[in-house]
């Protein structure tokens, strides 16, 4: 899932202080299970931006909207007549949803209400943690199910480095050493022969830019 | 507006013997009425709670198979209780019967009451989904346990029910007592090491004998006796031919016969009612035996029944009971061993010796020693040392956080006997519901609208009762055709799991947010959320305690406070409060484990939201107070009444 944590409002209050009437956004799909962007969440929001604006003698309208997922455009449209009606819009969806709600509503602007943190797990309620670095290259077979890019703080391939010391990273104690864990985990599968196995360097460098995924069998010849 | 067409709803319009049809055209009200809400059967009625008419009204329902009502007049708690027992008798359950006040200031005239009217007729249609369901469950009950308590609680339920008793490798000293009897399958070296499901339908995974296994049950009652354990760092004495722990002293035959034996109590043993029984059993059993007995003691707790009636029986036989006070030495020959002790209430006299052949040494009751793993094996809680259940007033004794599962007897604390005995009957009721195979229950637990579920597990996890599972269904309009489900046997309907929503998906019969936030749609400067196991009951003191006291409050009850969503919050205060407060039950002691906490984080949420809007975060406070302090309730919502008037009006406030 997609971890976001919800903005400030002070830095929304300041991003939204030229209009007087707004739409935030929700989103049905990962951050409303991560607590910060569902119909929930929608409306704390709607209510902290009324109250702050009546306070400033500036009252402002806020709509509430929330649609299943603001990564796809035909959801994106259900917002067609909210958006008609606002001079701009705070989307509480993940970078993804804010940035593809930006295109399709242009000229209307959009606004982030959340920052976007990781993908990662929920471990319990209010928890969460960083899992996948979506590198595009996957060595969890090589290492015992744990990512090294993810979850050692240097992203090294082949760990640990000096820096560990008692299963903890020496970039903080709160921090696990990814590596100790990889450890661990090889030596419970009886697998520590891997520890020795050399995982060459991965080519961080992006030839075509940005990454685009098309999947020749599936897409349609649309004219 | 209209009633949903499969509600069956009776309007009466009850004119109060004329009292009422001066300030109110009754003929207006019925016309307006007739021609924009949805029911079955309307009429004018005089004088409703007489004889006569509810003898009409039992006919009318009758003849309409009228299913809801809806009561226009004066309303009081008294009319209010007559109407819910005549619809008891009628069939037609409390939550289905509106009371619709038009004695309400502002609103004696048509338009007022017609609005009324729809109000309640909408609130019937929010209850709608407030039936009885009839469920099918298991008879067969799990007893935990195969010691003497076990085997006891196996016995009486066995009367009315099947009952298998499973013991690991714990005390089996029930097991004869019951092998064999009518109704009671025993199992012996069997764990249990994980429970599904729900009251009246568990499944539980057991390692039987090494091999895994499951079985369904309706209930399960853990019955694990407390293990006498000597403590050798407390008492500093090594065990011996003189000096015996009181365990060692039950277990051998010896002939004390003309033998001086001294019980020593209060070194090893605080707060335990059991090696207090005890010892005062094994003294007069020794004392009948005819040997010379002692019992020095720090204090003696007969706090329980039938040991004041020991205590009386072994001074009269002859039991010396001896106090002491502080430290005491113990000095062995081989021929006898010495207590010295001082004695408080002579304190002129140098220390006492105290010569005896014998010396036996109480013992601290500790839980069995598979309690924790049992308790995360069941989900259920543990507390103050290590035994089952959490130090909760709001808990009774067979009482666990989950529905379906009790603790009797000495696993979750050292009880005496026959407390043991009344545990046991309370627990045979409890299991008793499901001996016949079905049970009907109101379907009060909340309700979920399927294409709002994320399926997030938040509520899943959120729930203290362990009452919510995640189903399948194709018919449900969602992308994963999954939803959260509260099973209504589980549910124990505090509402965490709808305040929890962050798709607002959940709502709680009878306290749906539509409901609650109704209340504070023109709120007072203050409103106060108060949970009905404290905080309201507090309040209603209050009102006896100073009938005139005069507070511009409005008070909305919640079952539990971990009901009060962060939204209630800024919406009192958005629509126009100066201050909202949290009347909760104290600390470590919710009825829902956990309710209160929650609140606390709440409001500390929502304060953190107040600051960063640029308002007063002390517009929200919350009260940790208790059902009977009444004085405490009126002393917070002085305090907060000052604290808003020096805050001034709420600058926040959105009115339109």
């Amino acid at each position: 899932m997609i971890v976001v944590e919800n903005k400030p409002v002070e830095d929304i209050l300041q991003m939204i202080a030229p209009y007087k009437k707004v739409l935030i956004a929700g989103c049905f799909g990962c951050v409303t299970v991560c607590l910060a962007g569902g119909e929930k969440e929608v409306g704390l929001l709607a209510s902290q931006i009324r109250m702050a604006r009546q306070k400033d003698g500036s009252p402002i309208e806020v709509l509430e909207q929330t649609v299943e997922r603001q990564c796809d455009k035909e959801y994106l449209d259900k917002f067609q007549d909210n958006a008609r009606e606002v001079e701009a819009i705070v989307s509480l969806a993940c970078g993804i949803g804010i940035q593809y709600l930006a295109e399709v509503y242009e000229p209307i602007p959009v606004f982030p209400g959340v920052n976007t943190q990781f993908l990662g797990a929920n471990l319990d309620v209010g928890v969460w943690e960083e899992y996948c670095m979506a590198c595009g290259e996957c060595v969890l077979d090589k290492t015992g199910g744990i990512c090294p890019i993810a979850r050692c703080s240097k992203h090294l391939l082949n760990g640990p480095c000096g820096g560990s010391q008692y299963g903890k990273c020496e970039v903080s104690k709160d921090v696990d050493c990814g590596w100790h864990l990889i450890y661990e985990r090889l030596k419970a599968l009886g697998q520590l022969d891997k520890m020795a196995e050399f995982i060459p360097a991965k080519n961080w460098h992006r030839e075509k830019g940005p990454r685009k995924l098309v999947k020749e069998e599936l897409t349609l010849e649309r004219d | 507006m209209s009633c949903k067409d499969n509600l069956r709803v009776g309007i009466y319009l009850c004119d109060c013997e004329g009292k009422l049809a001066p300030t109110v055209d009754f003929n207006k009200v019925k016309t307006n009425i007739q021609t924009t809400a949805n029911f079955e059967f309307i009429r004018i009625a005089n004088f409703l709670c007489g004889k006569s008419e509810q003898e009409r009204l039992a006919e009318e329902i009758d003849r309409y198979s009228l299913d809801r009502l809806l009561i226009v007049g004066c309303v009081d708690p008294k009319i209010k209780r007559q109407f819910i027992e005549f619809g008891e008798e009628k069939g037609i359950c409390r939550y289905h019967i509106e009371f619709v006040d038009i004695c309400k200031p502002g609103k004696e005239n048509v338009e007022g009451t017609v609005s009324l009217i729809n109000e309640g007729l909408l609130k019937m249609q929010d209850r709608s989904t407030i039936v009885y369901e009839e469920l099918n469950v298991l008879p067969e009950v799990l007893v935990i346990g195969c010691g003497k308590e076990g085997a006891a609680t196996a016995l009486a339920i066995s009367e009315n029910q099947p009952v298998t008793v499973v013991d690991n490798e714990s005390s089996q000293e029930g097991k004869q007592l019951i092998e064999g009897k009518k109704n009671i399958t025993v199992k012996t070296g069997v764990k249990v090491v994980g429970l599904e499901g729900f009251p009246g339908q568990f499944l539980v995974r057991f390692l039987d004998n090494g091999k895994h296994v499951k079985q369904s049950f309706g209930a399960i009652i853990v019955a694990l006796d407390a293990q006498p354990c000597f403590n050798q760092d407390k008492y500093q004495l090594r065990l011996g031919e003189r000096i015996l722990s009181l365990s060692q002293f039950i277990n051998d035959d010896k002939d004390y016969s003309g033998q001086k034996v001294t019980f020593l109590l209060g070194q090893a043993d605080e707060d335990s009612l059991l090696s207090h029984a005890a010892v005062l059993k094994n003294a007069l059993m020794l004392k009948e035996k005819g040997a010379d007995v002692n019992i020095l003691y720090e204090d003696m707790k007969v706090s329980a029944d039938q040991l004041e009636q020991d205590y009386e029986a072994a001074r009269a036989r002859g039991v010396n009971f001896l106090k002491y006070n502080g430290d005491l030495q113990v000095h062995l020959t081989a021929v006898a061993v010495t207590v010295r002790y001082w004695e408080p209430f002579l304190p002129q006299i140098e220390q006492i010796r105290l010569v005896s052949d014998y010396l036996v040494l109480a013992e601290d009751y500790l839980p069995d020693s598979g309690t924790a793993d049992l308790a995360t094996a069941l989900d259920v809680r543990t507390g103050p040392d290590g035994f089952f259940q959490k130090d909760n007033v709001h808990f009774l004794p067979i009482m666990s956080n989950r529905e379906g599962i009790y603790f009797v007897g000495s696993c979750h604390g050292p009880i005496h006997g026959i407390e043991l005995q009344k545990e046991i009957e309370t627990a045979k009721a409890e299991v008793g519901r499901f001996a016949g195979g079905k049970v009907r229950v109101l379907a009060l637990q909340p309700q979920v609208t399927a294409e709002k579920c994320a399926v997030c597990l938040t509520c899943y996890r959120t729930c203290p009762h362990h009452a919510i599972e995640i189903v399948h269904d194709e018919s449900f309009n969602n992308m994963y055709h999954s939803a959260a489900r509260m099973h209504p046997l589980a549910c124990r309907r505090c509402g965490i799991c709808a305040a929890e929503c962050p798709g607002k998906a959940i709502q709680l019969p009878l306290y749906t947010d539509q409901e609650i936030l109704q209340q504070i749609s023109r709120p007072p400067k203050l409103v106060a959320y108060a949970c009905e196991n404290s905080g309201a009951l507090a309040a209603d003191m209050a009102k006896s305690l100073d009938p005139n006291l005069q507070i511009d409050l409005q008070i909305v009850p919640v079952p539990c406070s971990g009901k009060i969503d962060a939204l209630y919050l800024l919406k009192a205060l958005e629509q126009g409060a100066d201050g909202v407060l949290l009347l909760v039950c104290h600390k470590e002691n919710c009825k829902f484990v956990w309710g209160n906490e929650r609140a606390d984080q709440r409001m500390e949420q929502v304060r953190r939201r107040l600051r960063e809007a640029g308002l007063e975060e002390d517009r929200v406070e919350i009260v940790y107070l208790a059902a009977n302090q009444g004085n405490q309730f009126i002393a917070s919502v002085q305090s907060m009444a000052a604290r808003i008037n020096q805050l001034g009006s709420n600058p926040g406030k959105v009115i339109e």
